[in-house]
């Protein structure tokens, strides 16, 4: 299924060259999760990131839908 | 003493009267500083219910005892006045380099009063205090200003002045300091241009003694490396200030677009943070001895925005940006330099733009009334309709009521975005149910420092929380509001308090927090004493507004927030639903179930009865 990957401001820098306004796809198996989908890039998944799926605060393992975008920026700020 | 001069200086402007006094230790410590201190006065001293722009209001200017310290980021200080655009309680903070000259003056406050017989500007260079004639510089704006009075005193002076817009009483009229740091909201300017006071000018030479300034030293080097350590890693502050935060709320579906009638902006990439750096952006810049450094100095080299500046910030991003539906950035970054020259609050200058354009559009106002169309997106209308605010000019002298007076006026009330006739910030809160509890009771009315949960219900600061749901959030709005009290009357940035003070386990804040009271002032505060200290502030500032008219009735939000929905985003079909947090926040405020404090809590944090 097709998904979503979002990166907002300074984690844009962990995205291939050319991903408009911080996003790419990925082709991930059925079942995958939001973990599987972000844990693929060079984030730390750990309190200092927020990720979202579909903007939505959600547990990590939660499986992801065809078309589901996960978005990720970095819990070092706030405004 | 050490961290408080404990000295005020108040200057009445009928009598042109300097005078000096000092403050009682004991208040000193209960009401910690700053914010706290100023309350304590103006509840003292004056009538809550006088008009604000009356000579009998109190225009307060107040450091804390980390302002002027080596704290990290101890260079803020706090503006408290009666609102006239509320109603309410100003609080209006700044940075810049100001607060630390006025706090090397050797007084922790500056008190005016009264209103002058001619423009003024008040000049104090330690125990040199002056009432000069401001003459010559009537009607200029914040810039020229400041240029002429630092060529006029010293190089060494810095200033806090107002523009036309203050002059004016534009009830958004801001006090802006070092050309670009705004105390903005709740119309502070235009007490003071009531009081005919266009700037006051601070130098001197009396840096606060420290009770312990070896640990203040050891505690700021500390902040200072962590803030580097995050840096290295990648700070969002650092790269892009608060101009990053328009991706995140468009994510989450809070963005404020066209007078919130949607929660996301299709054209957000062409106003974000990363639209401002490749374009735009000079450098960071950042306030005094700030480790952070997230201002950002930019400039419009050419065209019809050109022009150099601060800024834009995200507050201005969502309400002179998206919030007016504007997507043209050099528009937008050349709107924001206009509101501070002219000292304007940028928020509700756009979202009063804002509804005006809701109301063209649905023809409750006419292309006559205006004087131009005003249409959502119409960066230039938009321009010129602050031009008009700032020299109350054609219907600038309506936009300059703000938007309530203005929904209102013509007859359609349910527009404006408002709690306590104050404009609403960049976090809509039928996306993030905490900071509509926030809003409906804060004391300054609408605003999101009064306790920005918007730290955890959307940034992940400390840790994160869900925005949409309503649960625990009455714990934490009271939790930040005594928090954000805390910071304010210490003289401390939040933006370094709220992530290296802070802790995931948020209980470490008062504990951080009144260690460093303690290293300043040697006080001996325990953290329990710090935040019923700012739980002490936070009520007798709600004892205030009930004597003023602005009590419980007012802790409402805006037709909009309660009854249209969310048409998009993943809040989509949710409205603000205060009613399931408000009785339990008056409760874990220890206030009866109307909103009132109890006369309990009033005799537990020893106020007046």
């Amino acid at each position: 299924m097709m998904i979503h990957v979002k990166m907002l401001a300074n984690y844009r820098a962990v995205l291939p060259p050319g991903a408009k306004h911080g996003m790419v796809e990925l082709d991930l198996p059925e079942g995958s999760t939001v973990y599987d989908a972000i844990s693929r890039f060079d984030i730390p998944l750990n309190d200092e990131s927020v990720i979202v799926l579909n903007g939505l605060t959600v547990d990590l393992n939660t499986p992801l839908k065809e078309g589901d975008t996960v978005t990720a920026f970095s819990a070092i700020a706030g405004g | 003493m050490y961290g408080w001069h404990l000295k005020i200086l108040r200057v009445n402007l009928t009598t042109r009267k300097v005078s000096t006094e000092d403050v009682d230790p004991k208040i000193a410590r209960d009401y910690l500083g700053g914010r706290g201190w100023a309350i304590h006065y103006m509840y003292k001293e004056m009538d809550p219910a006088v008009d604000a722009l009356s000579p009998e209001n109190m225009l307060i200017f107040a450091t804390g005892p980390l302002t002027a310290t080596p704290a990290p980021t101890g260079n803020r200080y706090m503006v408290v006045t009666k609102s006239p655009l509320t109603g309410a309680l100003a609080h209006s903070n700044s940075g810049g380099e100001f607060p630390t000259w006025m706090k090397r003056t050797g007084f922790d406050l500056f008190i005016f009063e009264g209103k002058a017989s001619e423009p003024v500007y008040v000049l104090v260079n330690e125990d040199q205090v002056e009432v000069r004639s401001a003459a010559h510089l009537w009607g200029k704006d914040t810039h020229e200003t400041t240029d002429i009075l630092k060529a006029e005193v010293s190089d060494d002076a810095r200033v806090a002045c107002i523009g036309p817009a203050g002059e004016n009483l534009a009830l958004m009229a801001a006090i802006m300091n070092d050309k670009h740091r705004a105390a903005a909201r709740s119309g502070v300017g235009a007490v003071m241009g009531s009081k005919n006071l266009k700037a006051v000018v601070a130098m001197g030479n009396k840096n606060p003694p420290l009770h312990d300034p070896e640990g203040m030293r050891e505690i700021s080097v500390g902040t200072s490396k962590n803030v580097g350590a995050d840096v290295k890693k990648g700070s969002n502050m650092r790269i892009y200030g608060t101009s990053y935060v328009p991706q995140v709320t468009n994510t989450l579906g809070i963005l404020p677009t066209r007078n919130f009638l949607q929660g996301t902006f299709e054209h957000v990439h062409n106003v974000d943070g990363d639209a401002l750096k490749n374009q735009y952006l000079v450098r960071h810049t950042p306030c005094y001895r700030c480790p952070l450094s997230c201002g950002r100095l930019t400039e419009v080299p050419d065209g019809p925005y050109k022009g150099k500046g601060e800024g834009p910030e995200y507050e201005t991003i969502s309400s002179l940006g998206t919030g007016c539906g504007v997507s043209n950035l050099a528009a937008l970054v050349k709107a924001n330099y206009l509101c501070n020259e002219y000292g304007m609050d940028t928020i509700t200058t756009g979202m009063t733009i804002a509804v005006a354009m809701e109301m063209y559009e649905k023809g409750y106002l006419t292309e006559t009334q205006i004087g131009m169309p005003l249409k959502f997106g119409d960066h230039d209308a938009m321009i010129e309709m602050i031009k008009l605010m700032a020299y109350n000019k054609g219907f600038g002298r309506e936009l300059a009521q703000g938007s309530y007076r203005l929904a209102e006026k013509y007859g359609h009330p349910e527009l404006a975005v408002t709690t306590r006739k104050q404009e609403f910030p960049g976090y809509d809160p039928r996306g993030s149910q905490g900071m509509g509890l926030l809003y409906a009771t804060s004391n300054k009315g609408a605003s999101h420092m009064e306790g920005d949960v918007a730290y955890e219900e959307v940034f992940g600061v400390p840790v994160k929380e869900n925005p949409l749901s309503t649960e625990g959030k009455p714990e934490l709005v009271k939790h930040f509001q005594d928090s954000f009290a805390l910071i304010d009357s210490s003289g401390l940035c939040v933006f370094v308090a709220i992530r290296y003070v802070f802790d995931k386990n948020r209980l470490i804040w008062p504990q951080t927090l009144a260690a460093m009271m303690n290293l300043s002032t040697g006080a001996g505060y325990t953290p329990e004493e710090v935040m019923k200290a700012a739980d002490r502030v936070y009520t007798l500032e709600r004892m205030f507004l009930i004597k003023a008219g602005s009590g419980p009735e007012w802790d409402v939000l805006p037709y909009r927030m309660l009854n249209e929905p969310l048409p998009d985003g993943p809040a989509k079909g949710m409205v603000a639903e205060l009613d399931k947090m408000l009785p339990e926040f008056y409760e874990k405020r220890g206030w009866d179930e109307k909103g009132y404090p109890t006369k309990e809590k009033l005799m537990e944090l020893g106020l007046p009865l």
